[in-house]
């Protein structure tokens, strides 16, 4: 099927005759507009304000001990739990610790073309992540496995500190767009609806828990 | 009339039907009000007019631009392995998605919201071949159910009542008649939840394309963007020319601006940025990635003075202040782009003869002009366009009017003997009836038994 992308470019280049001559396209960057005080403890406290409000949970933890601790106390026994691979493959003790009571699948166990309802019935996924930002107390991903993350209803993101960012005009740069992964999401909180007389509901597609664990690593 | 067109001829028809509805006017009000605080909350700590204006600079070097942004940005997106099609009107785009749905022998579509595919008709049009299209996002979701369209950009259910949807989940997908959000929500995404696994195509809009890396970036806050452009082996993105902005960099206005504007958030809840299908080391992603860029009478407002609406991110915090529509809701408008910028974008992209009276529908009091987070000049567009109209309609009586009234202001002698045939006849049941529409709700101003003159005339002579 032709499309009509000839006719279009003739009536704006049509359109664009009668006015003035524009400047070239500008070369430099959109400025930066953040005032957020940099310094990992300054920005831990803004991260986990923010992300609080919309119902998140941010924590400090010392150790991978602690995470698998923090994940067993925050899920059921004999629940089951996604991890992707980046991370069973640099925090091995947690997966060796949190194996005992928890039922664990690992991306690494997928192939392309799985089972999208095998995916769907986990019960939380534990997932490393590109960047964390201060200002929004948002979360940056980018996976090979775009949907255990999306579908589990909670959601633990492991990161080690140095990970986190103060501003939104540091994930808009050429850090964050060059790269050649088909996807980049930013979480900011558990998935929300007020659809319905504006009362907010948690949980509507996406995980209604999101978990953030900064590791002192 | 195509199937695309608004319904907008009839607005006089449909206010009068909505404004009568004092359980809508609740709803609304409620709704735009709590959405106003929020927005107003969380601009606090930003200055507002600075993003703004970067906003304004940002929109207006993209449309002047326009044509060397489109191309770069579908160079960028054929390097991302991307599809590209460029659509003039409605008909084409849908026979384009509706091409790209066959060749996969598609039976089931999730959507998530988009304006652009209201614009189009898009899922009766996808319905009538046979193919079910869900709409995913819950407030769309609940009025595809209910039959009906949306009434605002972002709320689109935001007419209806918890006792309302609760009545219409339990008569269409059988749950029981329970009228909690949380309840509600609940079952929704079950019953979607089995959607997203069945479907094999997502369709979803882009709010802003990035022409220097040929990203889409897609804004919500559900999850179900997400699930619909993940969860798929083809996704198809529709969207409208001039959402092409120049830079990355230039969504650190964008994204401070949109969340706030549209729901009082700092950053909605999921900001997806798509670059394409599913790279060979990843698991899952659609196989395939659609840009469809609809033109249907954008291309025609470059280098006219209403090119600033082409400026428009649709947060809908115009809708939020407007007194008109905070009266009458979206439906009134007969088109799928309500309000303010409603009144603006239904004549310029359908015509005016099938808005003539949209422009009118405002009160001209700026409420619009100043909370828009790019700064367009809204009531002086919707004045400059009913002089446009104005001058391509003559309508007889009224023109005749103004004629007679500009005729009786130029001389005194003619005002005097006009006020003096004011008062005798102002209390008369003919002038009564003469202004029924306008008495109907207020009382028309008695006029006294002499004038100033006449009285200032009087006491001079006793002096
Ligand atoms: S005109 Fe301005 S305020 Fe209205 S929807 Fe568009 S961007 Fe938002």
């Amino acid at each position: 099927m032709t499309d009509d992308r000839e006719k279009i470019f003739a009536s704006i280049r049509r359109g664009l005759r009668g006015a003035e001559k524009s400047a070239a396209l500008r070369s430099a960057a959109s400025p930066l507009t953040s005032m957020i005080q940099h310094g990992f403890e300054s920005l831990f406290i803004k991260f986990k304000r923010e992300l609080e409000i919309l119902g998140g949970l941010a924590e400090k933890v010392e150790n991978e001990r602690d995470v698998s601790a923090f994940v067993t106390d925050h899920t059921e026994p004999a629940s089951s739990l996604f991890i992707y691979d980046d991370l069973a493959n640099s925090l091995k003790s947690i997966v060796e610790s949190l194996s005992v009571n928890r039922r664990l699948r690992f991306g690494s166990e997928f192939a392309a073309g799985y089972d999208k309802r095998e995916v769907a019935a986990f019960d939380a996924a534990l997932i490393g992540c590109a960047a964390c930002v201060a200002e929004t107390g948002t979360v940056l991903i980018q996976t090979d496995m775009r949907l255990p993350a999306a579908l589990a209803p909670k959601l633990f993101v492991i990161v080690e500190r140095s990970r986190l960012i103060a501003s939104l005009d540091e994930v808009f740069t050429d850090r964050f767009g060059n790269s050649d992964a088909s996807n980049l999401f930013l979480i900011t909180g558990p998935s929300r609806t007020a659809d319905i007389e504006k009362q907010l509901v948690k949980g509507v597609h996406g995980p209604k828990e999101v978990i953030v664990l900064f590791l002192n690593q | 009339m195509t199937t695309t067109e608004p319904q907008s001829r009839d607005f006089k028809k449909l206010y009068k039907k909505e404004v009568a509805n004092l359980r809508l006017r609740a709803n609304l009000k409620k709704a735009t009000i709590q959405a106003l605080d929020k927005r107003n909350d969380s601009f606090a700590e930003l200055d507002f007019d600075l993003l703004r204006n970067e906003a304004k600079k940002i929109k207006q070097e993209s449309v002047s631009h326009l044509n060397e942004l489109l191309s770069q940005f579908e160079d960028n997106a054929h390097k991302n392995n991307c599809a590209v099609f460029y659509a003039e009107s409605p008909e084409k785009a849908n026979a384009y998605i509706l091409d790209v749905a066959q060749r996969h022998a598609v039976k089931k579509i999730v959507k998530s919201k988009s304006m652009v595919t209201e614009e189009l008709r898009l899922v009766p049009f996808l319905e009538k071949f046979g193919i079910e299209t869900v709409e995913t996002d819950l407030g769309e979701y609940i009025i595809q159910l209910a039959g009906e369209t949306p009434s605002h950009i972002t709320a689109p259910a935001i007419h209806k009542s918890r006792t309302e949807i609760a009545q219409l989940l339990h008569d269409k997908i059988g749950i029981e008649l329970n009228d909690d959000p949380t309840f509600l929500t609940g079952e929704a995404r079950k019953a979607l939840r089995e959607k997203f696994l069945s479907a094999e195509m997502g369709i979803s809009g882009a709010n802003f394309l990035i022409a220097e890396n040929g990203t889409a970036v897609v804004v919500e806050n559900e999850g179900n963007a997400r699930l619909s452009t993940s969860a798929v082996k083809v996704h198809v993105i529709v969207t409208g020319i001039e959402k092409v902005i120049p830079k990355f960099s230039d969504l650190r206005i964008f994204m401070r601006l949109l969340g706030r504007s549209a729901t009082g958030q700092k950053l909605t809840s999921y900001v997806s940025l798509i670059r394409g299908p599913r790279r060979q080391n990843e698991k899952d992603g659609p196989d395939e990635v659609h840009i469809v860029l609809l033109d249907n009478g954008r291309s025609a407002l470059v280098g006219t003075e209403h090119q600033e609406v082409l400026h428009c991110i649709r947060c809908g915090a115009c809708l939020n202040v407007c007194p008109v529509y905070r009266s009458i809701g979206g439906h009134a408008y007969g088109s799928v782009y309500p309000g303010p910028i409603g009144s603006l974008v239904t004549p310029l992209f359908f015509g005016p003869k099938n808005a003539p009276d949209l422009p009118f529908a405002s009160s001209l009091c700026g409420n619009c002009t100043e909370v828009c987070p790019v700064g367009i000049g809204i009531h002086h567009q919707l004045l400059a366009m009913r002089h446009e109209i104005k001058a391509k309609t003559k309508r007889g009586v009224e023109a005749f009017i103004f004629r007679t009234f500009r005729k009786t202001m130029l001389r005194p002698q003619r005002y005097r003997l006009f006020s003096r045939l004011a008062r005798i006849f102002s209390s008369t049941p003919i002038v009564a009836k003469a202004f029924k529409g306008w008495t109907h709700y207020r009382e028309l101003p008695k006029l006294p038994a002499r004038s100033f003159r006449e009285i200032y005339k009087s006491e001079r002579g006793k002096e």
